[in-house]
Parts: structure tokens; C-alpha cells; sequence
């Protein structure tokens, strides 16, 4: 039996006898959130510390002729000015294809590049050095748009061209599908370059220990990745190297990439042992940091008289700025979802990873089907209201099963919620009352519309790179238990599952666990906090570690006692009679036994995430074994005379498997909500000519607590065989089919229909003009 | 270099800086109280905000030198673990904090908030109140349900629900 086969044969968990998983609790982390005792890794402070500061390129395209240091070299309170000259390793970064360098040497490509690292006594010595470094450029040509960047006439920014990657899934014939249709709609759709915009931006320390050790604290995504990519930076052994990653302010993928870890390793080689501290300004954040992939879809659809979709089209062009980061690997995930959970017999999709120097875009939250799923999901609903057909129900008809093949050809195994999803949001309050509330609003020149659309994202990593969980659990002095997994704590709440399923399998209170994440000394290497994999990933692997700690236990117990350890459980950190529940032995009591014997008190474990048999050639990964899906419902009211909307209502409907903590589900659900409302309505980095428009969160809005609607949440629970407990993941679904639903309910309410977002005023107002266009305007 | 003097948390401090310091650099680097955090440094989002008097207050739009004699009230100086106020405890139970960062800034404009208030407030009312504090995890909604619920406690606790 494969590993694979092995993982579908986990019995189906029920939520109903469980003490802690599947139930409402409260995040562990909690209290010390609240009271603003916990230290994040920006928060930490040494007294001898230095200040680091970064030089960033003064162009968004040129060569470098020369840098000159001295001055800022000669400056007192400077301690050290680094350049490309004292990098003693590669000069090179990038999850998927290192081509990012470190520091410049003869070439800057957006104004995110790193060109020279300063250390000094204070701030302000350190802001005042980098100005006296002098660079000396010479002005390229700008490359500003991904579509000129494929032509043969854009300058080349890297040696194979611009195109990094040009990905394609191709299923049956799309030219006689399109050729007997009975419809055919085909549309452009762009993008915005939204920003992650945590509160917490990048920031974090290095320093050398006594024993030689490097140590970086820096908010991360996949600590053991980035101690690689530090290491091959220095040339010295990973082992070398501590990494604490967690807890992060805020991540959404916009951490996933190196962000200042390795500047704060040079630096730290050069401060004679004094910790270096660099935290980026949120002006050097909008600069410098990963955004998501501005995007331009163009989609034909074909269907049937009946509903069903007969053909889909997708040609995609992502700029992902002057480097790849993880682009090639969002457009191949944009590919995969770009015909929606749906089962389409003809299909035709290409996608392109394009180089532009509008700076760096990567890893966000959605990654990739955020801007595909607009095309198909209004596509959709143009051909329902074509044939007069419920939007819903054309959903339905179209969806695939359990068991049936999907549109890029595969047959899904794993769980399958979509139909369900869509029945729950065929008779929620929202849509069965939607004309009562479409005939309330609450001006009379406004206009509101009710509108669903449905989407999908994928679990985990895909065909072409390894993904692995791993778990420890040790026994500690005072008769505690400590989980120890990889995966980040980011703000998901993912450590308060991991406790919840350790307190549940050893039969104790959740405050009995403590839980430790991110930190190549404490934790195995359990992939990334990304792919909405964590929760999968972490119970999974605490579930396959807790066994191995109940088997040591009742096992030391059996020892110590002379009882067969078939007759010895576990319960409240005591071993306990499995006749009459009498306590024979504490936790702590085993532990001091071990200890005497020498006899480690800690166990771990690992397990390989299944994974599809066969790939879609080309596709860069596809398919996936595991989705998660999510409905959503909303209300939008838009404002006729200035076309400003705002979202009134939403309701969620995810289905991630069983529930693991319908309090995390919730804050997903909802925080999902208001990113999507943002991308969509809102938020765009502005980049001209290379630079930078948009510089703090002043001139970029994301949403407030006053454009918070009312959001429900209804879970479908469609559970996944290939967790213990069910689960799938939920971090990315969350925000997605809430982007095509706002823009088909901004049309339900207006007749206008916005195919760029964000859906700004300007743009909702002109759509409405251009529908009234053959109606007079008044005299002006 | 000036020696200014205040009120922290309802204790006499003098510190030795810069009068021009930000008052949000001197919490954090003077006197170590990191719940104050730096998210924009202009005021935009809230998550440095203190009690300056009783008004909720971005500390990184005050220099130090303006608060010599006032009285500054930090998230520390609301609650700590093991004597949280009730607006802290709602936070907790109802999940209105995710990665946290934004959390002190938010808790501290509750509780401004609900100090000049004698009932339990509206959406709207709160919407009004919180409108400065950005958060980019939790949707919101769930702190609103706090301070609700917040609200609800601190009556039932002085007896006046």
C-alpha cells in the first residue's frame, strides 16, 4: 500500500464526542495579544543593538556604473557599509528561481532592489549614511506593461527574456465546442495590484551568538526556507543558522519570500557580535515588499440553450514586476482555477509569468484564482441571465462531484462541497428575501443588487515540489506536553488547532499544551504557512505524532508498574486504569523516571501530503488532490450619482472539511470577506514608470471597520478522507468568490458591469454612463 | 537631551531624551512597553494609539516633549494578563484578535469609548468610535461583537444593566 492510499483509509472522525476539535475556542494566544505583552520579533530590544538600514535602487531600470562608500564608511556611529563586494555566497534570491540578487552589482531592475546595507549606532546616523552612498546610474528603457514586455521590441530584463514562464492545460476542442454553441460571451478582465498591507511590516534582527551561531528573528512564512536561502546567501552550513520565524503581524503570503533576513545576516557578520535591528517604514514596505500579481484574463465562454457550459478560453498575463519570487507558480495555480470548480469538457488556458520593473509581485493570499475567477463566475451569470436561468441553478448544473472529472481533466477524489454550498445559498435569508431588500434602499437615487458566486482554491502544494508535515510532542518537566509544528503563526489561529488536536488525542486540557511553531531549533521542517495548508498539514501530523507519545507513556508506565500497557491510558496528564480510570502515575512522576534513565521524553513524527498520480503536462503543478470550496452571497447598495458602493451584506459559505474551530473558521470567513471587498472595490498599488504613486496607508485604502457589512457565515462540512479529522484548509478560498459576486451585484443593482478593478467610483460611474449612453445626458 | 516628566500608567515617570522623540519611540524604547506598535508612523492606522487624559491618541503624531505632566494610559496600563479589564476579556472570547498587532491600538480606543458611554452601544456607534483603527485580519465584525459585548459586562458588573 502507497502512502498515498494509505492516507484514504482514515476512519471518518465525528465532531459530536469530541471534548475540543470542532468546537467555538478561544485562541490561546489570546491573552497575551490583548494586553499587548506578547513580544513579536520587532517588539525585542538588546541594549547594545544596532540600526540597519537598506539603500534602494533610485531607478527602476538602470545600470550601475560605480557605488561609492567612503563617505558613509568615514561617518561616525557608522559601523559597517555593505555592497555586492562583500557577499561571500551567491548573490541571489527567489523561492522558485533565485534571480533576485541580494545586493546590486551592475544592474538595478524595479526600485524594490537592494543596492547597499548600513549599520550604525542609531536611526538617524544609519538614515543620514545611506544618503551619503553614491550611486552611479545610467537610465534604461522602462518596461511598464506585461503585454509590451513579450514583444520583441521591450529591452530583455533577464537573460532568457521576459517571458519566465508560459504555462497551458489543455481538455477536448474548444474550436468545435465554440463552433456549435448556442451562446458565446468574451471578455477582458484586468486586475489591481493589491498590497498585503499587514500592520506589522518587515522588520526583525540578527546576530551572532557566543557559540558561533547565527541567529535571524524575522517574521517569516517557512522558517527552513529561509535558513536555506540565508545560507546559500553567506556560503556557510544551514546548521549553522537558528531561524525563529513566529509569530508574524499579519503574513498573507506577503512573508513567504525572503524579506529583510538576509540583510540582516550580512549585517550581523560585520557588528562584532551586536544585534542588528532593521524595521522597514511602511514607505520602504509599499516600496520594497511582494504584492499580488496585477493581471489581464481575457475569457470566452461557450454554452448551451440548457446551462451547460460547453467551452471555456483563458488567456492570462501576470506582471510579476522584476523578479519571479513565486510567480510562475501563481500563474500556474491561476491556470488550474481558471474555469472554476466546474465540469467544462473543452477547455483552452495559457498563462504567462511576464518580467516588468513595477516592482515585485509574489506569494498573496488567493494566489492566482483571485483574478481568474472573475472571467468564468460573470460569465456565468451572463449566460444565465441569457437563457433566463437562476444563477444558482446554472451553478449547479455545472459543478462537478465527488468522483467526476473537473475542467482540467482530472477526477477529484478527495471531498466536494460546492453543490451543497450553493443549496445553503439558495435558501439563505439574503437570496430567498433578496427583493425585498433590493426595493429598501436607503436613498432613493441608490440602486442595490444581490448577487452568488462560487470558487474554489487549492490544498497544499501540487504535483512539482515536495510537501511533507511533521510534528513533535515532548513531555515536559512539570508534566505539560509541548507540540512543536513548522507552519508559522501568522494570526491564523492555526497554533490554537494544533493544541486543540493535541489536547484532544492525549486526553487533557488544552491548557495543558503548550505549542511552538517557526523555529528551525524547536520545530521539524513541516513546509511553509502558505497553500492553506496549515491546518491540513499540522493536525495531520500531530495526529500521526500523538500515538508514538501515548505508546511511551502507557509504555514507561507498564514499566514502572508491572501492569500490561494494553490496560493503561491516558487522561488529565495522569496514566491512568483502563477498567476503573484510577490514577497509577502523573505525567510528572514518568517524566523524572525517564529523566533518571536517560530516555528521551519527546517523539515525532512526519507524513507526506497525497498527492495526485498523474500531471498535467505543462501546467506547472496541476492538478491538485485537495480544494477547498466557499459560496458567497452579497449585497451591495451603489450610489447612482457618484457610482461610490458599499457592500451591505455577505454571507459565507465555506466548505474546509469538518470545522476544526468554528471561532478560526469565522475569523477567516470574515477577514476574507473584507480583503475581497477591498480588492475589489478600492485597493491598487499605483506604479508610474517604475515608481511608485502609492507611499503609506494614507493614499492606500483598505477597508475600515465603517465598511464592514454584516457577515454570516454558514459552514458546509464536507469532509476530507484523507485527514484524520476531515479537514481541508480555508485561509485563501475565503476571499475569493466574494470579488466576482460584489461585481455581478454592483450589475444586478445598475446594469453596468466593471471588467477592471478596482471597481473605483470613477469606474462604476462611467460603466453606468456608457449603459445610458443612447439616453440625452442634461445640458453639460 | 531634556528631562521630561509624566504620568505612565498611573505611575510618576522622568525620562532624558530628545524632546522631538515621538512619544510612541519613547514607550517603546524607554520605558520597554512594546504593546504601542509602529504600523504607519503617520497617524493613518491607529495601532500606536495611547490614552492621552482620556482621549484616544495616535502616539506617533506626539512628541514626547508635549506630554510633559499629562497622564498616558498604554494597552499595559488597561490590563495585563492576570488583571485584564472586561474590554480585554471580550476580545478574547469572541476571536477579536488575529495576529494581534493591531489589537492594543484597538483595545485602547474601546476603552476610551466606552468610558464616556452609559449604554450598549450601535454598530453605527461604534463604527463612528473605531474609525481610526485599522485591522487587516479579522473583518471587524467580531470586534464589534466585543465591544458589545465588553459593554454589556462592565454594566453588569457595576450593576447598572
Amino acid at each position: 500500500m502507497s502512502i498515498g492510499e494509505k492516507a484514504n483509509t482514515h476512519k471518518e472522525y465525528s465532531n459530536e464526542r469530541n471534548q475540543w476539535i470542532g468546537k467555538r475556542i478561544a485562541r490561546i494566544d489570546g491573552p497575551e495579544k490583548v494586553t499587548g505583552e506578547l513580544k513579536y520579533m520587532t517588539d525585542e530590544n538588546y541594549s547594545n543593538m544596532v540600526w540597519g538600514k537598506v539603500l534602494r535602487a533610485e531607478y527602476p531600470h538602470a545600470k550601475i556604473k560605480n557605488i561609492e562608500t567612503e563617505k558613509a564608511e568615514s561617518l561616525p556611529g557608522v559601523i559597517c557599509v555593505l555592497t555586492y563586494k562583500d557577499i561571500p555566497g551567491f548573490n541571489g534570491f527567489g523561492i522558485v528561481t533565485p534571480d533576485q540578487p541580494v545586493l546590486c552589482e551592475d544592474v538595478v531592475r524595479c526600485t524594490a532592489d537592494a543596492v547597499a546595507l548600513v549599520a550604525a549606532e542609531t536611526s538617524e546616523i544609519a538614515d543620514e549614511a545611506i544618503n551619503l552612498i553614491h550611486v552611479d546610474y545610467e537610465p534604461l528603457k522602462v518596461v511598464t506593461d506585461a503585454e509590451y514586455a513579450m514583444t520583441g521590441e521591450a529591452p530583455y530584463l533577464h537573460p532568457d527574456g521576459n517571458i519566465h514562464s508560459h504555462v497551458k492545460i489543455n481538455n477536448g476542442d474548444v474550436d468545435q465546442a465554440f463552433k456549435h454553441a448556442d451562446y458565446i460571451f468574451e471578455n477582458t478582465y484586468y486586475s489591481p495590484r493589491q498590497m498585503h498591507a499587514f500592520i506589522e511590516t518587515e522588520g526583525g534582527w540578527g546576530l551572532v551568538e557566543e557559540d558561533g551561531t547565527l541567529k535571524i528573528q524575522c517574521p517569516g512564512q517557512y522558517a527552513y526556507r529561509d535558513r536555506l536561502q540565508i545560507s546559500r546567501t553567506l556560503g556557510i552550513n544551514p546548521e549553522r543558522i537558528h531561524v525563529i520565524s513566529s509569530p508574524n503581524g499579519g503574513g498573507f503570503g506577503g512573508k513567504d519570500e525572503i524579506t529583510v533576513q538576509i540583510y540582516l545576516a550580512l549585517l550581523a557578520l560585520h557588528t562584532e557580535g551586536r544585534p542588528v535591528k532593521i524595521h522597514l517604514t511602511r514607505e520602504e514596505s509599499v516600496q520594497a515588499g511582494m504584492k499580488r500579481h496585477p493581471f489581464k484574463v481575457q475569457v470566452k465562454t461557450a454554452a448551451n440553450k440548457d446551462g451547460v457550459i460547453t467551452a471555456n478560453q483563458v488567456r492570462a498575463v501576470a506582471d510579476t514586476g522584476a523578479f519571479a519570487s513565486l510567480g510562475p507558480a501563481v500563474i500556474s495555480l491561476a491556470v488550474e482555477h481558471a474555469c472554476g470548480p466546474y465540469k467544462i469538457p473543452n477547455v483552452d488556458i495559457e498563462g504567462f509569468c511576464v518580467y516588468t520593473n513595477n516592482g515585485i509581485a509574489g506569494a498573496f493570499r488567493g494566489f492566482g484564482v483571485n483574478q481568474v475567477c472573475v472571467g468564468i463566475e460573470t460569465h456565468i451569470d451572463m449566460i444565465a441571465e441569457q437563457i433566463n436561468m437562476d444563477p444558482i441553478e446554472i451553478r449547479k448544473k455545472n459543478v462537478y462531484h465527488q468522483g467526476e472529472k473537473s475542467s482540467v481533466g482530472h477526477i477529484v477524489k478527495s471531498s466536494v462541497g460546492t453543490h451543497e454550498t450553493l443549496e445553503k445559498a439558495q435558501n439563505c435569508e439574503l437570496w430567498t428575501n433578496q427583493n425585498i431588500y433590493k426595493s429598501q434602499p436607503s436613498e432613493p437615487w441608490k440602486k442595490r443588487g444581490v448577487a452568488v458566486s462560487t470558487s474554489f482554491h487549492a490544498v497544499g502544494m501540487g504535483l512539482d515540489k515536495p510537501d511533507y508535515g511533521a510534528a513533535s510532542i515532548e513531555l515536559l518537566h512539570d508534566g505539560r506536553l509541548k507540540v512543536a509544528v513548522g507552519p508559522e503563526e501568522i494570526g491564523t489561529g492555526n497554533g490554537t488547532v494544533y493544541a486543540q488536536v493535541c489536547a484532544e488525542l492525549l486526553h487533557c486540557d488544552m491548557a495543558d499544551i503548550s505549542v511552538v511553531q517557526g523555529d528551525t531549533s524547536e520545530t521539524l521542517d513541516s513546509g511553509t504557512i502558505s497553500a492553506s495548508r496549515s491546518t491540513y498539514t499540522g493536525s495531520r501530523a500531530i495526529a500521526t505524532t500523538a500515538p508514538l507519545m501515548i505508546e511511551l507513556l502507557t509504555g514507561t508506565a507498564s514499566e514502572m508498574l508491572n501492569i500490561p500497557a494494553k490496560d493503561i491510558d491516558v487522561e488529565d496528564c495522569n496514566v491512568i486504569h483502563k477498567k476503573d480510570h484510577s490514577i497509577l502515575l502523573s505525567f510528572t512522576e514518568l517524566y523524572d523516571y525517564l529523566s533518571i534513565n536517560k530516555t528521551s521524553t519527546k517523539v515525532n513524527s512526519q507524513f507526506y501530503l497525497p498527492k495526485e498520480k498523474e500531471a498535467i503536462k505543462g501546467s506547472g503543478g496541476a492538478p491538485h488532490h485537495i480544494y477547498g470550496y466557499q459560496t458567497n452571497v452579497v449585497m451591495v447598495e451603489v450610489d447612482t450619482l457618484t457610482g461610490e458602493t458599499d457592500v451591505l451584506r455577505v454571507v459565507s459559505i465555506p466548505d474546509c472539511g469538518r470545522v476544526m474551530n468554528l471561532q478560526g473558521l469565522e475569523g477567516q470567513t470574515e477577514g476574507g470577506a473584507i480583503m475581497g471587498i477591498g480588492y475589489t472595490l478600492y485597493e491598487d498599488v499605483i506604479i508610474e514608470e517604475g515608481y511608485h504613486k502609492t507611499s503609506n496607508l494614507g493614499d492606500y485604502i483598505i477597508p475600515t471597520i465603517r465598511e464592514t457589512p454584516e457577515i454570516e457565515t454558514i459552514p458546509v462540512e464536507a469532509p476530507e478522507p484523507s485527514n484524520p479529522f476531515g479537514a481541508k484548509g480555508i485561509g485563501e478560498v475565503v476571499m475569493i468568490p466574494i470579488i466576482p459576486a460584489i461585481m455581478s451585484a454592483i450589475y444586478d443593482a445598475t446594469g453596468a458591469r466593471v471588467k477592471h478593478l478596482p471597481a473605483t467610483p470613477e469606474r462604476i460611474f462611467n460603466a453606468m454612463k456608457s449603459t445610458t449612453s443612447s439616453v440625452p445626458m442634461s445640458s453639460r | 537631551m531634556k528631562k521630561i516628566q509624566f504620568h505612565l500608567n498611573g505611575k510618576k515617570e522622568t525620562v532624558h531624551c530628545p524632546p522631538a522623540k515621538t512619544l510612541l519611540e519613547v514607550l517603546r524604547e524607554d520605558m520597554g512597553l512594546t504593546g504601542s506598535k509602529e504600523c504607519c508612523g503617520k497617524g493613518e492606522c491607529g495601532s500606536c494609539s495611547v490614552l492621552i487624559g482620556d482621549e484616544a491618541i495616535c502616539s506617533c503624531l506626539i512628541l514626547v516633549g508635549q506630554v510633559e505632566n499629562e497622564s498616558i494610559v498604554t494597552v499595559e496600563g488597561i490590563g495585563l494578563q492576570d488583571n485584564m479589564d472586561v474590554v480585554q476579556e471580550a476580545f478574547i472570547k469572541e476571536g477579536a484578535t488575529q495576529c494581534g498587532y493591531c489589537t492594543p491600538g484597538i483595545i485602547v480606543a474601546a476603552k476610551s469609548f466606552l468610558k464616556d458611554i452609559e449604554h450598549v452601544p450601535t454598530v453605527e456607534e461604534i463604527k463612528t468610535a473605531l474609525g481610526g483603527n485599522l485591522c487587516r485580519c479579522t473583518g471587524y465584525q467580531k470586534i464589534i461583537t466585543a465591544i458589545q459585548s465588553a459593554a454589556r459586562n462592565k454594566f453588569a458588573l457595576s450593576g447598572e444593566a
